[in-house]
C-alpha cells in the first residue's frame, strides 16, 4: 500500500470477553477522533496502533509502510495518556527531551526543541519545573509537547482531557485543535465526551462493543447516525413506531408528498432530535408549520427541565414519551408538537434506511 | 476502557523477553541457595540408624512426648506473646488515627524500630533494664531502700513474654494504625446519623473494619514469636522454657544430634509454612478491602479535647518511648560505667571503647575478638545488602508484570525463605560447611549465603509494593517515546524504585548485622559477628562489654533508620 496516513486492514484481537476489529484507514493530517462508551475498546485501538499490544490478524500500515509487527519503539508514534504518564523523577524539560535523548541528539539542539515546545503549548519557561508543582491542565499539555518532542509521525491522544474541570475542557480542546493545525500531524483522539468529539474532530468514529458502528463526518454523524446506537450516543432524541406515521401526518396544501409509508412489523422506526421538534402552546393560533409533518395533539408534559436559553419538555402522547427543545417555557399542561416529515430518519432494525 | 481488557494490559511485556532473562538468574540462584540446604535437612531427616532411607526417626519424634512438649510451649508463648503485643497496640493504634498531638511522629517512627532492631538488643537490653542489677530495680531499691530486687523477672515466662511485647508491639501499633488511619471516616458518620453512639460505631463499623489489619499483624507477630531464638535461649534461661528453634539448635551444636534437629526442623517448618500462607491471605483480605475503599475523605484528626486527654496523650507518648527506648538508652548507659567497688558502685569510663578499638589490652576472655568482630561484621553485612538487592530487584522486575494465580505462586515462592526459620536456614547451611570442614572463608561465605536468603524477603518486600505502584502508563509511555524496553527499565522504572532500593539495602544490612540465628548454629570459634561476641559476654556476665559493642551495634542501626526514615519523607508526590 502507498496511501498516505493509516490505514487499519481487518486488524483484529480477541480476549476471553471480547473481540475488537478494526477497520479504517485515516488520511494524512487529518484529526479523527473516536467515541464511545468505557469498555468500548477506544483505548485497545489505540494501543494496537502503537504497537503495545501484539495484533493478531490484519495489517497496520503507516505512510505506506507496513509497521504491523514492528516494535513500539520503533514505530514513531507519540501517545498522550490519560494520566499523562509523565516521569515523576524527570523535570519538565528533561520529561519532554526524553525521546531526543534516546535519539542521541546533541545538547544545545535539544535544549532549543524543548523551548520551542514549551512555547507551542504556552508553558515558556517551565523547563526547571517538577512535575508534582504542575496542575492538571499544565500536565496535559507538557504531555502533548513530549509526545511531539520525538517529531513523530502520528499522534494518539487517550482521553487527554477526561481529568480536568469542563472550562478547561474547553480551552485545551481549542489548543489541541490549534497545535494540530500547526503541526499538521495526523491525530487520533479518543474521548467518550460526543460534544469534544464534534468540535475539535474532522472525522469521527463512534465505536460500540469492539465494533465501528460509524466513521463520518460530525455534522454526517449528527443528523444522519447510521445506526440507532450512533444516533442515542452522539445526543437526545426520539423514538417513535413507524406505524404511527398515517394517524399524525398532517399535509397542509398538496405540495410533492414525500412520505411514502409503508406498512411493516414493529421493527420499523422513526428518531428525530429535540431541535427538531416545533411546541405550540397557542390553541387559538394556527400551528405554525406548512410542510408535511407529523403532528401530535394534546402531548402533555410530564417534566420541563430548565437548561438555560432553553427548555427541554419531556411529553407523553398517548403512552410514547416525546423529547423537544422550547424557547418559551409552555404556559398549559398539554400542548402540541410537530416534526417536518423531512427531518425524520427511519430506521430498521437499528440500521438508518436512505 | 482504563487499561486495556486484562491480559491486555501487560501484552506487550509478556511478548518481550526482557524481564524474564534478568530475573532468571535471580530465581535460578535463590532456589539453589534456598534449597541446597533444605533439601540436605531433609535427607538427615529421613535417615535411619542404618543410614539407609526411613521414617522411623519422624515416627519417633512424633510420637515422642518431649516434642510435643516443646512443640505446646512454643505454641502457647507465641499466642500469649502476640495477644499481649497486639492488645498493647491496639489503644494506640486507635490513639494515632483519631488524635494530632505532640509526639505523635516518635511514636510513629519508633514502630519501625523493631524491624531493623537485633534481637540480641533486645535480649541484653531486656537485661540491663529489668535484671535484678538492672535499671529498674535500682531505681526500685533506691525508692523502697530494701536490699533485694523487688523484681524478680529474669529466666521466667514473663520475662519471655515481656521481652516479646516490647520487641513486637510497636509492629501491632505501626501496622494496625496506619491502616486505620486510612479508612475513610463516612462509613462511621453515615452510622452515627442513623443514631449510633461513639461506642456502637467502633464496635459495629470500625472493628469489622480493622480486621484484616489486626489479623496480618497477629500473624506477623505470631511467625516472629515463634521462631524467636536469642530471647528464648538468654531469656528463657534453660530447658524449662525451650522452643522449638533452640531445641533445634541444642541438639545440633550441643549434643550433636543432627538427625534429630533435622526432623524438628521438618516440623518447624510445617508450622511456619502454615504461618506464612495465613499472613499472606490476611494481607490478601487487607489489601482487597484497601482498594474496596474508595479514596475520598480521610479520616480527619482531631485535637484532643478534654483536660485529662491532653494530659494522658503525652503521658502515652512518653511511656511507649520509654518502652521502646528505655532499654536501648541502657545500653548506652552502662556501656560507659566500670565498677568501682564490690558493691557495684560505677562511674563514667570509657575503657571498654578502648579495649574495643583496640587502644588498650584486654584481659583476655570473650572481649579480645570484639575487634576483628565489628569488621567482619561489616563486610558480612556489606555484602549481604548488595546480594540481595540485586537478587530482590530482579526478582521485583518479574514479579510485576505477572497477574493472577501465577503472581501468587511467584510471590509465595519469593516468600519462602520467610516460611523458613533462620535457625533452620543456619542449620542447613551448617551441614554444608560439615560437607567441606575447616576452610574459614568458606564458613564465611556460607553465613553470608544464608544472610542473604534471610535478608532477601525482606529486600522483596520493600521494592516490590513500590514497583507495583509504578503506573503501567509510564512504561508505556517510554516505549512510544521511543525506548526500548531496557532503556525503559534503566531509565524509568530503576530511577523511580532508587528510594525503595536504598531502604531494601538498608533493611537488609541491618538484618544482616544483627543476625544471630542462623550465624550461631553456622558459626564455629573462628567466625565471630558482633552478636555473636555479645551472646557469649553475656554468657560470661560481662555486660558491660555487651553494652560496649551493643552500643556500636545500635549505631549502625540508627544510621540505618535514620537514611530509611529521610528517604521515607522525601518520595516524589
Amino acid at each position: 500500500m502507498s496511501e498516505a496516513g493509516l490505514v487499519c486492514s481487518h486488524v483484529r484481537v480477541t480476549y476471553p470477553e471480547f473481540t475488537l476489529t478494526l477497520d479504517l484507514s485515516i488520511e494524512q493530517g487529518e484529526l479523527v477522533s473516536i467515541i464511545g462508551p468505557s469498555g468500548c475498546g477506544k483505548s485497545t485501538s489505540l494501543q494496537l496502533i502503537t504497537g503495545l499490544i501484539p495484533c493478531e490478524e490484519g495489517s497496520i500500515s503507516l505512510n505506506g509502510k507496513d509497521i504491523t509487527h514492528m516494535p513500539v519503539w520503533e514505530r514513531n508514534i507519540g501517545m498522550v495518556f490519560q494520566d499523562y504518564a509523565l516521569f515523576p523523577h524527570l523535570n519538565v524539560a528533561q520529561n519532554i527531551a526524553y525521546s531526543l535523548k534516546l535519539k542521541k541528539i546533541r545538547k544545545n539542539e535539544r535544549t532549543a526543541r524543548v523551548s520551542r515546545l514549551l512555547e507551542l503549548v504556552g508553558l515558556e519557561g517551565y523547563g526547571k519545573r517538577k512535575i508534582s508543582q504542575l496542575s492538571g491542565g499544565e500536565r496535559q499539555r507538557i504531555a502533548l509537547a513530549r509526545a511531539l518532542a520525538a517529531e513523530p509521525q502520528m499522534l494518539l491522544l487517550d482521553e487527554p482531557l477526561s481529568a480536568l474541570d469542563a472550562k478547561m475542557r474547553k480551552r485545551l480542546r481549542q489548543q489541541i485543535r490549534k497545535i494540530h493545525e500547526a503541526t499538521g500531524i495526523t491525530t487520533i483522539y479518543v474521548t467518550h465526551d460526543q460534544e469534544e468529539a464534534l468540535t475539535i474532530s474532522d472525522r469521527i468514529v463512534v465505536m460500540q462493543e469492539g465494533r465501528m458502528e460509524q466513521f463520518a463526518t460530525p455534522e454526517e454523524i449528527y443528523t444522519h447516525p447510521s445506526t440507532l446506537y450512533a444516533a442515542k450516543f452522539m445526543g437526545e432524541g426520539t423514538l417513535l413506531p413507524h406505524a404511527l406515521i398515517p394517524q399524525t401526518l398532517v399535509s397542509i396544501d398538496k405540495g410533492p408528498e414525500t412520505v411514502v409509508f409503508r406498512s411493516s412489523g414493529e421493527s420499523r422506526q422513526i428518531f428525530f432530535r429535540p431541535e427538531r421538534v416545533i411546541v405550540h402552546d397557542n390553541l387559538a393560533l394556527a400551528f405554525p408549520e406548512f410542510l408535511p409533518h407529523l403532528r401530535f395533539n394534546k402531548a402533555r408534559i410530564i417534566n420541563c427541565e430548565y437548561q438555560g436559553g432553553r427548555y427541554l419538555l419531556e411529553c407523553d402522547w398517548n403512552g410514547h414519551s416525546i423529547l423537544a427543545y422550547s424557547r418559551f417555557r409552555p404556559k398549559h399542561e398539554k400542548v402540541v408538537l410537530g416534526v417536518r416529515v423531512s427531518d425524520l430518519i427511519e430506521y430498521v432494525d437499528g440500521i438508518v434506511v436512505n | 476502557m482504563r487499561q486495556g481488557k486484562g491480559s491486555g494490559t501487560y501484552g506487550i511485556l509478556d511478548m518481550s523477553r526482557f524481564y524474564h532473562a534478568l530475573s532468571t538468574p535471580a530465581v535460578v540462584l535463590l532456589t539453589f541457595l534456598f534449597l541446597i540446604p533444605l533439601s540436605i535437612i531433609l535427607s538427615k531427616a529421613f535417615v535411619g540408624i542404618d543410614r539407609g532411607f526411613s521414617l522411623e526417626r519422624l515416627a519417633s519424634l512424633v510420637t515422642d512426648a518431649y516434642t510435643w512438649r516443646i512443640l505446646r510451649f512454643t505454641l502457647v508463648q507465641a499466642l500469649v506473646s502476640t495477644v499481649v503485643s497486639v492488645a498493647l497496640g491496639l489503644p494506640g493504634a486507635y490513639v494515632l488515627a483519631t488524635y494530632r498531638f505532640g509526639g505523635k511522629r516518635i511514636i510513629k517512627a519508633i514502630c519501625t524500630i523493631p524491624f531493623v532492631l537485633p534481637s540480641i538488643l533486645v535480649v541484653l537490653g531486656f537485661v540491663i533494664f529489668y535484671g535484678n542489677n538492672g535499671i529498674v530495680n535500682n531505681l526500685l531499691r533506691m525508692i523502697s531502700g530494701s536490699e533485694e530486687p523487688p523484681l524478680r523477672i529474669l529466666y521466667t515466662f514473663g520475662a519471655v513474654i515481656l521481652a516479646h511485647a516490647f520487641y513486637n508491639f510497636p509492629i501491632a501499633l505501626g501496622l494496625i494504625s496506619s491502616f486505620w488511619e486510612q479508612l475513610p471516616s463516612r462509613y462511621g458518620q453515615a452510622a452515627m446519623t442513623m443514631g449510633a453512639k461513639r461506642f456502637t460505631v467502633f464496635r459495629t463499623v470500625t472493628l469489622p473494619r480493622l480486621v484484616p489489619a489486626i489479623l496480618s499483624a497477629s500473624t506477623l507477630i505470631f511467625l516472629f514469636c515463634f521462631s524467636s531464638f536469642a530471647i528464648i535461649l538468654v531469656l528463657g534461661g534453660g530447658p524449662r522454657f525451650t522452643t522449638l528453634e533452640v531445641e533445634i539448635y541444642r541438639r545440633a551444636r550441643m549434643t550433636m544430634d543432627v538427625e534429630g534437629a533435622a526432623a524438628l526442623s521438618l516440623l518447624s517448618i510445617a508450622v511456619t509454612l502454615l504461618l506464612v500462607a495465613l499472613h499472606l491471605w490476611a494481607q490478601r483480605a487487607m489489601a482487597h478491602q484497601e482498594e474496596m475503599e474508595s479514596p475520598g475523605q480521610r479520616r480527619m484528626e482531631r485535637r484532643p479535647e478534654s483536660l485529662l486527654a491532653r494530659i494522658v496523650l503525652p503521658l502515652y507518648a512518653l511511656a511507649t518511648a520509654l518502652f521502646v527506648l528505655g532499654p536501648l538508652f541502657g545500653i548506652i548507659y552502662r556501656s560507659m560505667q566500670v565498677p568501682v567497688s564490690r558493691s557495684g558502685d560505677t562511674e563514667f569510663s570509657l575503657r571498654w571503647y578502648r579495649q574495643l578499638f583496640g587502644l588498650e589490652e584486654v584481659a583476655g576472655s570473650a572481649f579480645s575478638v570484639a575487634g576483628s568482630a565489628i569488621i567482619l561484621s561489616l563486610i558480612i553485612a556489606a555484602v549481604t545488602a548488595c546480594l540481595s538487592l540485586l537478587f530482590a530487584t530482579m526478582l521485583a522486575a518479574r514479579l510485576r508484570t505477572q497477574s493472577g494465580s501465577k503472581e501468587l505462586t511467584m510471590e509465595l515462592f519469593a516468600m519462602l525463605p520467610m516460611a523458613v526459620s533462620s535457625v533452620v536456614v543456619g542449620l542447613g547451611y551448617y551441614l554444608v560447611s560439615n560437607i567441606f570442614p575447616g576452610s574459614r572463608s568458606l564458613r564465611t561465605a556460607l553465613v553470608v549465603l544464608a544472610h542473604v536468603v534471610i535478608a532477601s524477603p525482606f529486600v522483596l518486600r520493600s521494592i516490590l509494593p513500590e514497583f507495583r505502584k509504578i503506573p503501567f502508563s509510564y512504561t508505556q509511555a517510554s516505549l512510544t517515546l521511543g525506548a526500548t524496553v531496557s532503556q525503559t527499565f534503566r531509565k524509568v522504572e530503576l530511577p523511580l524504585l532508587r528510594s525503595a532500593m536504598a531502604t531494601g539495602a538498608a533493611f537488609s544490612f541491618a538484618i544482616s548485622m544483627g543476625e544471630i540465628n542462623a550465624t550461631l548454629v553456622l558459626s564455629d570459634s573462628n567466625l565471630v559477628t558482633i552478636p555473636i561476641v555479645m551472646y557469649r559476654l553475656i554468657g560470661s556476665y560481662n555486660f558491660a562489654g555487651a553494652c560496649a559493642l551493643g552500643t556500636v551495634l545500635i549505631a549502625v542501626c540508627a544510621v540505618v533508620f535514620a537514611i530509611t526514615e529521610s528517604i521515607h519523607r522525601s518520595r516524589y508526590v
